[in-house]
């Protein structure tokens, strides 16, 4: 019997570590800031109320408001533009170039070096006002240039470009699903007279929405607990128009120890997530082609 | 506090000096051996003049181990708050004096020393200052290891390039503003964060108004006071005196000794605490000439101090006698004064100060501004509210919200008014 009861349970054994780390460092704080949210738990002082006051201020109060909105306008700028650009230079270095490994290499590399601490202080001192690209645009005759620290919509634009820059995963994804194009559907498109542009988006791309699907979804999370560009470039300025989601959360919790709100906030930031992720999934039925139907 | 004052405090001193040595002898008599924990934040030359310190200390009471934990400020405070919290916290800490009403409001994070009132010598501060660390339900939570305030530095080599002196009255630093913008738009004789324009203009107010921002518990600016203060620091912006808070952030420097344009005098001047001198004299590009400027003909009435720095207790301290045994020689014994020199500011403690004094072991600039600052200087800035997050933060704090407002054109300055108003009463509620 004792060996039967070991056999059944060897993996569970196994999986023991993990799972006391899951429940520790994931379950536990999960469920607790989900009972934070509802508390008006600062760190200091404890808790001495109860109810629905911090998710009232999560609507009401114009700085979460504007949190929400800058989150919404940075995910909304970045992850379309890294998918399509991810896209487009995977589709070109599926070709048979000379030197190909090379770009692909290159490509990649801005990826390795990730959310950095580094590359977002190097970023900060590209675009200060005095920085490497303004002195570079002066030197070509441009004179004036913009703040793109100070200016609010510059701001933002820098830090989606910072993420955009980082493409590397995405593109090596769909390079592997390029290669999984089968060949003789290009050679048959082109017998058929189709040009380089018609077979991409008639073959190429339906062929491998399920990847760019994937992709969406992984890099929509991402772009919606995006951290260490706006903390370390511009802090959430200038004047908050930088200030995402994730930086009002951590400046709550660590700067003012509002645990409950800043738990009310991750738990609305969680819950937003979650219907844009369901809004993805739902709408694969209309666009998302699985060759091997149970697949979906 | 005044020369007065300061030397009532060294007179009683040196007449304290034959009983603190008995006092000290008593309270060497009895320890246990231990191991204690000590944290502090500051940069390498203060880690290695209080690991030196620890070392004799040890050699002195032998039984007795410090485990140091120290590291540079960014991030140290959260870190700390959160030991606190977790009843983590090191046998002794060196705390801001604004620590103390944001975590030991019920006095459970911190000890009352006057527990330890048999190990620790107080005759050597003044009870003014000890009354600086009593947390909100009476206990002293910490002793001070320095006074500071806050004086004008200045790059003359930027002055004499420019042409002019380097001021001493306000309508002074406005002409040197002037003279600074027609030499180069992008020369300024001052340059001030937020929190740095909110203690300028607390001063000048006090100054105007002879009165402290905050006494007893209770905002003592009234909102058209307010008003005066801010339109006064406008008057800064517009005449070229301090670049404006856009400007500053486009630099894109995490601190003004970290931006190229103090290095190359750009910025020629900073308003800073009397122990800051060094920091900003090694910033500049060599040859550049730093001097220590004065309080503000207009503006001296005003000028304040503040605790710098204390060092507290933790209230779950198994050895809080031992603790304070080690406090005592780094602030009271010669011997642990002489290595600790004057890395944390010029020393509160009397016995401290006279030490050091005689053995020339001030820091000459230092020790200028200090004096400068403790000269005039009439009241105390009461940190626990005017250093409050809610203010003093640099992404949500109320002065960055209100200056940087102004200056990137989102409020008017009533508006920006209204809400450091709002703010600095919040604080006290």
């Amino acid at each position: 019997m004792n060996n039967t009861w070991a056999k059944r349970n060897t993996g569970l054994l196994f999986i023991t570590p993990w799972l006391i780390g899951f429940l520790i460092f994931k379950a536990y704080p999960f469920a607790s800031s989900l009972y934070f949210s509802f508390t008006d738990y600062n760190l200091f002082k404890g808790i001495s109320t109860y109810g629905f006051m911090n998710y009232i201020n999560v609507f009401t109060d114009s700085k979460t408001l504007k949190a929400m909105g800058v989150t919404f306008r940075f995910a909304f700028m970045e992850v379309p533009l890294k998918l399509v650009i991810s896209l487009l230079i995977a589709y070109i270095l599926n070709f048979k170039i000379k030197g190909v490994n090379i770009f692909r290499t290159a490509y990649y590399v801005p990826s390795i070096l990730g959310g950095s601490v580094a590359i977002a202080v190097l970023w900060k001192a590209l675009f200060n006002n005095e920085g490497l690209v303004t002195r570079m645009l002066n030197t070509i005759g441009i004179q004036n240039t913009p703040k793109f620290l100070t200016d609010a919509g510059w701001a933002l634009f820098i830090l989606v470009l910072l993420r955009v820059w980082q493409f590397g995963s995405t593109m090596v994804i769909f390079l592997a699903a390029l290669k999984g194009v089968p060949t003789e559907l290009y050679e048959s498109a082109s017998l058929d007279g189709a040009g380089k542009w018609r077979q991409f988006f008639s073959i190429t791309v339906p062929l491998i929405t399920p990847v760019i699907f994937y992709n969406l979804i992984t890099q929509l999370v991402q772009a919606f607990q995006e951290f260490n560009g706006p903390f370390i470039i511009t802090n959430g300025g200038p004047r908050r128009a930088t200030t995402l989601m994730s930086i009002l959360i951590y400046n709550n919790a660590f700067k003012q120890w509002d645990m409950g709100l800043a738990s009310a906030q991750a738990w609305v930031l969680f819950i937003i997530l979650m219907i844009f992720t369901a809004i993805a999934f739902w709408s694969q039925n209309k666009w998302v082609y699985y060759s091997d139907e149970e697949a979906r | 506090m005044n020369k007065k004052l300061l030397s009532i405090t060294l007179a009683a001193a040196m007449t304290l000096s034959m009983g603190t040595m008995a006092f000290a002898d008593e309270a060497e008599a009895s320890y246990e051996n231990c191991t204690l924990t000590f944290d502090w934040w500051g940069g390498d030359t203060r880690h290695q003049a209080t690991q030196d310190a620890i070392a004799a200390f040890e050699e002195k009471y032998p039984g007795i181990e410090v485990q140091a934990n120290y590291g540079a400020w960014d991030g140290w405070e959260s870190a700390e708050a959160l030991k606190f919290n977790s009843q983590k916290t090191a046998d002794v800490t060196q705390i801001n004096a604004s620590w103390i009403n944001a975590y030991d409001a019920n006095g459970e994070t911190f000890l009352d020393l006057n527990t330890v009132a048999d190990t620790l010598d107080f005759s050597q501060w003044d009870e003014d200052i000890l009354k600086m660390c009593e947390d909100p339900v009476g206990g002293l939570a910490s002793v001070p290891v320095s006074l500071t305030g806050r004086v004008l530095y200045f790059d003359k080599t930027s002055f004499d390039e420019v042409g002019v002196e380097i001021p001493k009255t306000i309508q002074d630093l406005l002409d040197c503003g002037d003279a600074f913008g027609a030499y180069d738009d992008g020369y300024y004789p001052l340059v001030l964060g937020a929190y740095d324009r909110a203690l300028f203009m607390t001063q000048y107010l006090s100054a105007k108004y002879s009165k402290p921002v905050y006494e007893n518990g209770e905002l003592m600016f009234t909102e058209e006071e307010l008003q005066e203060g801010v339109e006064f620091i406008q008057s800064l912006v517009d005449h070229h005196v301090i670049p404006a808070l856009d400007v500053l952030d486009g630099d894109g420097a995490s601190s003004t000794d970290q931006n190229p344009k103090w290095t190359n005098g750009q910025y020629a001047g900073i308003y800073e605490w009397d122990s800051s001198f060094a920091k900003y004299a090694g910033a500049l590009a060599e040859g550049r000439e730093f001097v220590v400027g004065d309080e503000l003909e207009e503006m001296k009435a005003g000028t304040f101090y503040k605790v710098t720095l204390s060092f507290a207790i933790s209230a779950q301290s198994e050895h809080p006698h031992e603790a304070a045994l080690l406090i005592n020689y780094l602030l009271n014994d010669p011997e642990g004064i002489k290595i600790m020199a004057a890395e944390r500011g010029i020393p509160a403690s009397a016995i401290a100060y006279e030490t050091l004094s005689e053995a020339g072991l001030f820091d000459e600039a230092t020790m200028e501004a200090h004096t400068k600052i403790f000269d005039v200087a009439t009241y105390f800035l009461d940190t626990a509210f005017f250093d409050d997050a809610t203010l003093k933060d640099v992404a949500e704090g109320a002065f960055q919200d209100a200056f940087s407002g102004i200056d990137y054109g989102d409020y008017e300055i009533s508006e920006a008014v209204e809400i450091l108003f709002e703010a600095l009463t919040a604080v006290t509620e």
